[in-house]
């Protein structure tokens, strides 16, 4: 509602100036216009940049020849890359992790959310303030680490869905989103002969979906980032993510070389144009990496900007 | 019925991944090349279950036998699967059924096939290396979903369907099934023992060595272990064999020798029996199922039993198998084959509860049209509790305390073991536990104690106070949980059963401490595990209950603070057990032992930081790096805040929309991405940055960009710029929405220009919100992360890019067999302190200059 009035406001103040125009705008204006667009280009370039490289002929990426526009454009990259020992059970493992890890913390913090604003629940407000205070302290990293070895988290695939349960962050944007909601339409449900749980499923969850949708994105997002857990928890290199083989493979040029070795059939049959490099493979697994936050990204737009209006008119 | 043909296409996926690669082998070099051409170098499924033996070579590994050895299951399982489909299609009353139970067989048997290959892959073979693809799991998988699947439409029939006894008797048939699926269950492998061809001479020593141990071996409780001699041949040729490999693995032969005698600890009593007694409930569940006239809700009952005892010997299994008799011993089961258990349990427990859900939908349909809760209301809260002191009650019988042992003077752990509840109350030490079986072990522990050595004598009487104080206490705690239990069933005296309750609660912490501090420093260390852990809880909330015994529904302060204890058990374990590692910092920790075999060393590891000009040195570089780096970002935490009052300018909505969502991506790609991108625009010589600077002049010839030490601040900075300028203006975007509008329109009725709108107008609007932020990243000064310089850090810039996170992250985890793990603690104590209290002085100031807090 504010935001459309906003907008409508807005247009008007627009039409406004344009009316009045005065050198000094103008000038403002095109300075303007040009340094956002210049931005936007420092933002996007670097996609398109590894994009046309990875779709060019090898042969002339690797002698540096493709730089605005590809040339040579082929697909073999995307191919031999899936052939990868590990990429497609990396796949897997990321894929899992996103879905199963965002419904659990999206769940969780739901949930928790609307636990946490039953002001009837015994000692309520000791235990939001428990959880609460846990945004502010970290025991440090190898406390951490020590803890989850000493709960059998290493090298365990659970690592990346269980901990996440409570985030106390999203619990706080929950409560604020339930608290404004009106409390009518759960005392009715209740005169229904609905308990807790009805209520949460029936009435409170169909409301909340604004704020669920912007916490499955970002959840979904970090989920599908991260890799510096992967490289902590995972020692005997089990339940590797896509995110990991990445950073994995930009370190250690030798040991892809050798794969890209092992996955040639025979080198003197293979084409140069399609024959894989380790810069090839490399960019590739990048773009690959890259392609489902491409994706769902526009789609997902204006979930987070509301998502963070909620978080900024609480903070 | 054409309703069911997604069957179909589950079975034509399960087809479908024969064909798909499923197990890799990469052959060590070590067997020659001659040799090593003779394997694939991939199978898929259906070299594995169609062509066997005859395309492996068998006789040369027993892996490939142990491989080969699985075809059948997979075979079975896709027959079944296929079964499953045809019958399905079937017309009549019981296809339904009956194809559930095909699939959920042709499940049992995939899923035991891939958890077989898994656990091979993930053991070590000194002369090939086995992996598995996730296609291996397909058809278990397809076969669960076509088990769902025909789960839903049966529910779904049998809801239209009208309800007679028919409908009663098909759901105890399929409780009967699903109890035969579980003890099925017990025949197939939970884990098994490969040892390489390469340890022994003989190969016919190492297939006497090779062996895959079900439940049913488990519960027999012979089965699992080896017999004296095989263990004296095997440990003879697995040690004095000359094999390269065999040497770095010379100091963890003593770990190798423990695993086989693992077994051998009288802790797989509890599995044992525990095994039994699920096997006799599931054959109970079967017999009762069967026999038309019984109450069906005795079905039920003995299928929910069968579940619990289930779920309790895979706990023991579980504690059973990391028990280790000597320290790393589990970490060595994947070395040997025993890679972890699989599976099989779990299934188990599945079935049983699937035979109880099924024996409660058959009381439902008796019942028909409503579901009647066979527990009377008014005794629900009762049953609870006495679940629960059951629950107590047989916690205290599993394994329950571990015990390790080591030379005085020497840290490294010798011998170890866990012992269970029931040998406790025998009110004296386990004999293998007093004197351990091996000849090293022994010899340890002889009587003619050479210097620095444990006498038996010593060992068996330490042992034996310790063992008998638990012993008292847990017979008390398990009469006064027993009588509890009785005061609840009979609804007698609500207080006195809370108070016994109470009292077995208060025995189990007099024994959790004998257990912490009984056991003398000189012969090793006692912990609790798990189940002792569960008793702990079990009987608080069993008192709990008991107090509302009388009462039909607990109150609803109590069932939220119920439905909450779940969040407040994770955040204990996830955020506040981790406060206990800061105790590590006063010891001087080794890693991979427990921290009572530490020694403690005080506030060394703080003073050491500024004593030791090593450390000292160090650390002021990396103080000065965060503060550098952090000072930057704060320096420029503002350009956010024009970026908006900027943006807010353009006219053309679509533009600033445009602009809006195209900047705010890079936030959302990993730094590991941002790293890639660095990499190819900043390639020295093929990146566009070089051919840009070469081609306008600025320099002569490719200079490394990317890596060199140079300027690394300030690129550091640019690169956290660029990722978070957008992302940072929404937040200011948002906040500029929210000032009046009605502002800008007086203002410019006073002839206030754009220039004096944005100065005075949305620049003072925005500034509290910029406050806010500024003094959480000052707050946050030292927590600024590690990705980013984790993924831009090399050989040559390290010096200048090392923040405290990564200088923490650098000197433990990444560094093997390191010695800083105090120290690195300490260092983040300290880092936690100054920021938690920076953190509460600009919420301080916060208070004072805005009267707001920001917390």
């Amino acid at each position: 509602m504010s935001k459309q009035k906003n907008t409508q406001n807005q247009s008007t103040h627009d039409k406004h100036h344009h009316m009045q125009l005065s050198t000094g705008d103008k000038i403002f204006n095109f300075v303007n216009y040009t340094v956002f667009t210049l931005i936007t280009i420092a933002c996007l370039f670097p996609f398109y940049y590894l994009f046309i490289n990875t779709i060019s002929d090898n042969e002339l990426v690797r002698l540096g020849y493709i730089q605005l526009y590809p040339q040579g454009i082929h697909l073999q990259n995307y191919v031999e890359v899936m052939k990868i020992n590990g990429i497609l059970d990396a796949l897997l493992v990321s894929v899992t992790r996103t879905v199963l890890g965002t419904v659990w913390t999206v769940g969780g913090s739901a949930m928790l959310g609307y636990l946490v604003t039953k002001q009837e629940m015994w000692l309520r407000k000791v235990w939001y303030r428990l959880i609460v205070i846990t945004m502010y302290f970290s025991a440090g990293l190898i406390p951490w680490y020590m803890n989850l070895r000493m709960l059998g988290f290493l090298d365990n695939f659970w690592v990346y869905v269980i901990p996440g349960l409570v985030s106390p962050y999203n619990v706080i944007l929950v409560k604020t989103f339930i608290e404004a909601l009106p409390p009518s339409l759960e005392e009715s449900a209740t005169l229904d002969g609905a308990g807790y749980m009805r209520c949460f499923a029936n009435v409170i969850i169909p409301l909340i979906t604004p704020i669920l949708a912007t916490l499955c994105i970002f959840s979904a997002v970090g989920q599908w980032n991260s890799f510096t857990d992967t490289m902590m928890l995972m020692p005997s290199g089990k339940y590797y993510t896509l995110q990991f083989l990445l950073y994995k493979y930009q370190n250690e040029a030798s040991s892809l070389a050798a794969l890209v070795r092992s996955t040639q059939d025979s080198s003197s049959l293979a084409n140069l144009a399609t024959k894989q490099t380790a810069l090839s493979v490399r960019m590739t697994v990048a773009m690959v990496v890259t392609f489902p936050i491409l994706l769902v990204y526009p789609f997902f737009q204006r979930y987070f900007v509301k998502g963070i209006m909620i978080g900024a008119v609480k903070g | 019925m054409k309703k069911n043909w997604p069957v179909l296409l589950f079975l034509a996926v399960a087809l479908a991944a024969l064909f798909l690669p499923a197990v890799t082998l990469h052959v060590h070099s070590q067997l020659g090349e001659e040799t090593a051409a003779l394997f694939p170098s991939s199978l898929s499924l259906a070299d594995v279950t169609f062509r066997g033996s005859s395309a492996l070579p068998v006789s040369q590994v027993p892996a490939m036998e142990a491989i080969s050895f699985g075809g059948w299951m997979a075979a079975g399982s896709l027959l079944l699967l296929a079964a499953a489909a045809v019958i399905t299609l079937l017309p009549g009353r019981y296809s339904l059924g009956l194809g559930l139970g095909a699939a959920i067989a042709s499940m049992c048997l995939g899923g035991a096939f891939a958890s077989h290959l898994a656990n091979l892959s993930s053991s070590l073979y000194f002369s090939m290396f086995i992996s598995t693809q996730f296609s291996v799991w397909v058809p278990a998988v397809m076969a669960l979903g076509t088990a769902v699947y025909l789960l839903i439409a049966l529910l779904k029939a049998e809801k239209e369907a009208e309800p007679d006894d028919g409908a009663s008797r098909r759901f105890r048939l399929l409780a009967a099934a699903a109890a035969l699926a579980a003890l099925l269950m017990f025949v197939l492998p939970v884990y098994t023992v490969h040892v390489p061809a390469a340890f022994t001479e003989d190969p016919a020593d190492a297939a006497k060595l090779n062996r895959s141990v079900s439940l049913f071996t488990a519960a027999a409780g012979s089965g699992s272990m080896l017999s004296t001699e095989r263990q004296e041949a095997g440990y003879s040729r697995l040690f004095t064999g000359e094999m390269a490999e065999l040497e770095s693995f010379s100091s963890e032969a003593n770990n190798i020798r423990g695993i086989f005698q693992i077994p051998e600890s009288s802790s797989t009593a509890s599995v044992n029996i525990s095994l039994i007694v699920c096997a006799a409930l599931l054959v109970l569940t079967i017999v009762l199922a069967l026999i038309p006239g019984v109450d069906k809700w005795f079905l039920a009952a003995s299928a929910v039993l069968a579940t619990i005892t289930g779920i309790a010997s895979a706990l023991s299994l579980i504690s059973v198998s990391q028990a280790d008799m000597y320290t790393g011993a589990s970490r060595q089961l994947v070395y040997l084959g025993l890679g972890g258990i699989t599976p099989v349990p779990l299934l188990m427990i599945g079935f049983s509860a699937a035979s109880a859900v099924f024996g409660v939908l058959s009381i439902r349909r008796a019942n028909a049209p409503y579901f009647v809760n066979p527990i009377p209301k008014k005794r629900q809260l009762q049953v609870v509790s006495c679940c629960l002191a059951l629950v107590a009650v047989v916690s205290i019988l599993m394994p329950s305390v571990s015990m390790s042992f080591y030379k005085p003077g020497k840290t490294q752990i010798q011998s170890s073991a866990t012992v269970t509840g029931m040998d406790i109350l025998k009110l004296q030490a386990p004999e293998n536990v007093s004197s351990p079986k091996d000849k090293k072990g022994a010899a340890m522990y002889s009587d003619e104690a050479s210097d620095g050595q444990l006498t038996a004598s010593a060992v068996s009487g330490a042992m034996n106070g310790l063992v008998r104080t638990l012993g008292i206490t847990g017979w008390f705690a398990l009469g006064l949980t027993a009588a509890g239990c009785c005061l609840v069933i009979l609804r007698k005296n609500r207080k006195l059963a809370i108070t016994l309750f109470l009292l077995a609660f208060a025995l189990r912490i007099v024994g959790w401490l004998a257990v912490l501090t009984g056991m003398p420093k000189a012969v090793g260390t006692a912990s609790c595990t798990v189940f002792f852990y569960v008793s702990l809880p079990a009987l608080v909330f069993a008192a709990f209950f008991a107090n509302f015994m009388h009462e039909e529904e607990l109150p609803k302060k109590y069932k939220l603070f119920l439905m909450m204890l779940p969040f407040l058990v994770a955040v204990l374990l996830f955020s506040y057990l981790p406060l206990y590692g800061w105790s590590y910092a006063f010891f001087n920790y080794k890693f991979g032992q427990p921290l009572s075999d530490q020694e403690f060393v005080g506030f060394k590891w703080f003073t050491e930081m500024w004593t030791n000009p090593a450390n000292r040195e160090n650390i002021v570089r990396v103080l000065k790096n965060t503060f550098g780096m952090s000072g930057l970002n704060l320096l420029t935490s503002w350009l956010p805040m024009v970026f908006a009052i900027f943006l807010n300018e353009v006219a053309n909505t679509r533009f600033k929309k445009f602009v809006q969502i195209f900047t705010t991506l890079p936030n959302f790609i990993s730094w590991a991405l941002v790293f890639s991108f660095a990499m190819c625009l900043f390639a020295m010589d093929t990146g566009i940055w070089s051919k840009f600077m070469l081609g306008i002049g600025a320099i002569k010839e490719p200079v490394v960009w990317l890596n060199s030490p140079d300027h690394i601040w300030l690129k550091m900075w640019a690169w956290s710029t660029w990722k978070g300028l957008g992302w940072g203006a929404i937040m200011y975007l948002a906040a500029i929405s929210g000032i009046d509008q009605e502002l800008y329109e007086a203002a410019r009725v006073d002839g206030a220009n754009r220039w004096h709108q944005m100065r005075y107008i949305t620049l003072p609007g925005l500034l509290p919100t910029f406050f806010v932020l500024l003094m959480l990243s000052i707050s946050n000064i030292l927590n600024n992360g590690m990705e980013q310089y984790l993924v831009f850090q090399n050989p040559m810039n390290k010096a200048t890019i090392e923040v405290l996170d990564l200088y923490v992250y650098n000197i433990t985890i990444a560094s093997r067999g390191t010695t800083l793990y105090a120290f690195a603690t300490a260092i983040g104590i300290l880092k936690t302190l100054v920021s938690v209290t920076l953190l509460f002085t600009a919420n301080f100031a916060s208070k004072k200059l805005r009267g707001e807090s920001i917390v």
